[in-house]
């Protein structure tokens, strides 16, 4: 898999960007919303934006271990 | 007296349905009836989480030992990450569907779908990949049988979640849901965030820490 | 008194049509009374094989070479008693059971918020029934209810059926809890808050939170057991990096909060049936309902004092010792406030109030005899002794099974429409009585004189009093049989039940025995409580039945 470590950072780095963005963007959007099915998805969402803060800092070595 | 007007649940959670009380009242009690399926499920995997970090804090060095007495290998963190991403983004895409059918713009809610399905299809395909390629056995160690118990568990409710949103699409196109009352396409979103965030739980224990 | 019809009449007025057809009347059923009798007929029916097979433990024990049965299938006995009575009896009664029946008619709804589902977690019960029991074919668990690894590793294939068995009963008991809790948040008439909602009520809303909890933890210890001994994936097993401490722990984060699954209806019940029979209103309602929710939330954090002996880390045994001293405030205040209600009450000593008396009575002396368990110096000692089993079994007998008569002779007269022989019932108590507490109270002494459990031989020291337990469990299996009698009695011979035998308030004595399809053809509304004996009712609209205050009651 060695040749394709270059290409799956960059994949996750900005993925992770993008995805991490566009939730962050959709709770800031719903933040206002009430209801049991809205309250649920912001919590959802926001540990959506945690993980894709996790995939981000794994693509720039920050976490986890060393690529095979 | 005014009896009728002393509370009784009112249906705030239907806000967006506000037409008739009838079916605020079935989707107050459905939504509620789901939510809770899915904290149940939550426990689920929390039972199994906590045996793998029971597992993983009797042992002095984790992964573990193999067979031949040598440290089993970590598990391949870049990879992983470009499933989650790929995880992450059908959540994003499965919000946008739902938002699409509220505001009732059909055909944007027919490519999210078809993109959220695809994208967790390519999950699973890279899941099935990382498990072809795995250096570690469910039956041959501790960590091999937290991983794979857990990330199977996980695998098999993305594969149910891609069957159910195929079956929600074609619902929805043939007319079961309207822009007002569409439960169904609520409750899929709910399951599908449900997955995505399991997964996170996931990517931070095997793969992270 | 003027009533405008409830805003949301119409969601009430929307309902499954009544069935025609024989197997969808009584067979596939969507209505929870019948689903609810469904439940009781199933587990009488298991409670008298899980009954039999105690019964073989006894015989077992006469003599202190046993005899009997061999070793092996002695295992086989205590291991299945003991699960079949806890997850197919106590457990599916309580809950499926009265919950089912009464649960609804009390908060005024005409059904449990997912008719389908509940049919579905009813029709589990008969398939792990038939799982557990069909295991004594292969060889059935040996490892007592608990099934410790690493033994039920190496039992018998039955083991792997008892995985199923109980992982189903999981599942529908996780169901159940979600569908009672929609249905008592989004369900209750017009006016029905929280705090006037009848304390059986709030009983089972605090189980139906415990079994949507604990019970997916139980599902995932049971579904790890069982991929172990099928595809050797290692959780359990020491020898391949596994932890057999792992195993009790999810077991016991589920099983201690069962207890509490199995207590807490029963509590209900008692709360039902003292004011009714006292002629007076609960002492400290508030206190009661809450304590419910209270040894709920505690009954989370304190399973590991099963585990004080298993070679857990030392230090947390203290912190879980008095967690579990802590349950015992709640339960406590649920004691005193029952001994307050009786206090100058006009008290009628019917048999469901015998039975509600007696559990008072056998299980504050099983909860004391818990607080011994609980601390480790005694239970240092005490664990794995007969003392254990006395212990449980005057929680689980005296206090959950003296819990379901009580409640079956109080609502048989709504479930049927007739009357049960009262002199037939209360020679039925008096019999469980004596041959409850014969069978189980030497249990208390072998315990602390050291004859450890799940034996089938014993030492000659034990003997008579064993010989004394013996008889009495034989005096309480043919007490059973006065049950049936007054079953048969009151379904061929029975004298016709009135709307409200008992006098009492609650809603479901506000309708007709049995109750007509749709429970209620109009909802009432809720004014107040409804323990208040000499006020008028505290219900407006509706077509309830006005019970005549000039009616004898029966029983008196």
């Amino acid at each position: 898999m060695e040749e394709f470590v270059g290409l799956e950072r960059g994949v996750a780095m900005f993925g992770g960007l993008v995805v991490g963005t566009t939730a962050l963007t959709a709770l800031i959007n719903d933040w206002q919303a009430t209801g049991l099915d809205n309250n649920v998805t912001k919590l959802m969402l926001g540990l959506m934006v945690v993980g894709c803060v996790l995939v981000v800092l794994t693509a720039f070595h920050a976490l986890g271990a060393p690529s095979v | 007296m005014a009896v009728g007007a002393i509370v009784h649940g009112t249906p705030s959670d239907a806000h967006d349905e506000p037409v008739d009380s009838l079916y605020a009242e079935t989707r107050d009690m459905r939504l509620l009836g789901f939510v809770l399926f899915l904290i149940s499920d939550v426990v689920l995997f929390s039972a199994f989480i906590f045996a793998y970090l029971y597992l993983r804090n009797s042992v002095p060095q984790w992964p573990p030992l193999g067979a031949d007495g040598k440290q089993l290998p970590r598990f391949d963190t870049l990879f992983a990450a470009v499933n989650s991403v790929v995880l992450f983004g059908s959540g994003a895409t499965m919000h946008f569907a739902l938002e699409s059918w509220k505001h009732g713009a059909k055909k944007a809610f027919n490519a999210w779908m078809a993109s959220t399905i695809i994208l967790g299809s390519l999950f699973l395909a890279g899941q099935a990949y990382e498990y072809i390629h795995a250096k570690v056995t469910w039956a041959g160690s501790t960590i091999g049988a937290s991983f794979f118990t857990l990330t199977g568990m996980h695998g098999f409710h993305v594969l149910v979640g891609v069957i159910y949103l195929i079956v929600l699409m074609g619902q929805a196109n043939s007319g079961v849901y309207t822009k007002l009352k569409h439960f169904g396409l609520t409750a899929g979103t709910l399951y599908w965030h449900f997955v995505d965030v399991i997964w996170v739980a996931l990517f931070t224990l095997f793969y992270l820490i | 008194m003027a009533v405008a019809a409830p805003a949301h009449a119409n969601y009430h007025d929307h309902i499954h049509p009544e069935p025609t057809n024989f197997v969808q009347k009584y067979i596939f059923s969507l209505d929870h009374k019948i689903i609810g009798i469904q439940y009781f007929i199933t587990t009488f029916i298991f409670y008298c094989i899980a009954g039999l097979l105690a019964e073989v433990i006894r015989v077992q024990l006469l003599h202190p070479t046993g005899g009997f049965v061999s070793n092996e299938v002695y295992n086989q006995v205590y291991s299945v008693h003991g699960s079949a009575m806890v997850w197919l009896v106590i457990i599916p009664m309580l809950t499926g059971g009265f919950g089912n029946f009464v649960m609804p008619l009390m908060i005024g709804a005409r059904d449990v918020a997912f008719p389908w589902l509940n049919m579905a977690s009813f029709w589990m019960f008969p398939v792990a029934g038939a799982l557990l029991f069909s295991s004594f074919l292969v060889g059935a668990p040996e490892a007592g209810w608990t099934e410790y690894p690493p033994i039920s590793l190496q039992g018998p294939p039955g083991t792997s059926l008892w995985c199923m068995a109980i992982f189903l009963v999981g599942v529908s008991s996780t169901l159940t809890g979600i569908n009672f809790l929609v249905t008592i948040m989004k369900m209750r008439a017009p006016g029905m808050t929280l705090t006037r909602m009848p304390l059986f009520v709030w009983a089972q809303l605090a189980t139906a939170m415990l079994s949507m909890v604990a019970t997916t933890a139980l599902a995932g210890a049971l579904l790890a057991l069982f991929l172990e001994r099928t595809f050797g994936v290692p959780f359990y097993d020491p020898s391949k990096g596994g932890s057999p401490l792992l195993w009790q722990h999810m077991f016991w984060f589920y099983s201690h909060p069962a207890v509490y699954i199995m207590i807490l209806p029963a509590f209900g019940i008692v709360s039902e049936i003292l004011p009714t029979f006292t002629r007076k209103p609960l002492f400290g309602y508030k206190a009661v309902a809450f304590s419910s929710v209270g040894i709920a939330l505690v009954g989370f954090m304190v399973w590991a004092h099963h585990m004080f002996t298993s070679g857990m880390v030392p230090w947390l045994t203290l912190p879980f010792m008095i967690l579990t001293f802590f349950v015992a405030v709640p339960t406590g205040v649920k004691v005193l406030a029952w001994i307050a209600t009786l206090w100058g009450g006009r008290i009628r000593f019917t048999a469901a109030m015998l039975f509600s008396l007696g559990l008072i009575a056998t299980f504050t002396l099983g909860g004391i005899t818990g607080v011994f368990l609980a601390a480790v110096p005694a239970d240092l000692h005490e664990h794995g002794t007969y003392f254990v089993v006395a212990h449980f079994h005057y929680v689980l007998f005296g206090g959950s099974v003296f819990g379901i008569f009580a409640g079956m002779y109080f609502w048989w007269p709504k479930m049927t429409g007739k009357l049960m022989s009262e002199r037939l019932a209360v020679a039925h108590f008096w019999a469980t009585f004596i041959g409850f507490n014969l069978t189980f109270f030497p249990m208390h002494w072998l315990g602390l004189m050291g004859m450890p459990r799940r034996v089938p031989i014993y030492d000659q020291q034990f003997q008579s009093l064993n010989v004394l337990a013996s008889i009495g469990s034989f005096i309480l299996a043919l007490s059973t049989l006065l049950f049936f009698a007054n079953v048969a009695y009151s379904l061929t011979k029975g004298k016709k039940a009135s709307s409200d035998p008992w006098g009492a308030r609650t809603l479901e004595w506000m309708i007709s025995s049995p109750p007509p399809y749709y429970n209620f053809k109009k909802i009432p509304s809720v004014l107040a409580l409804p323990y208040d004996f000499g006020e008028p009712l505290p219900y407006v609209g509706g077509d309830l039945i006005r019970p005549n205050p000039q009616s004898k009651f029966a029983g008196e």
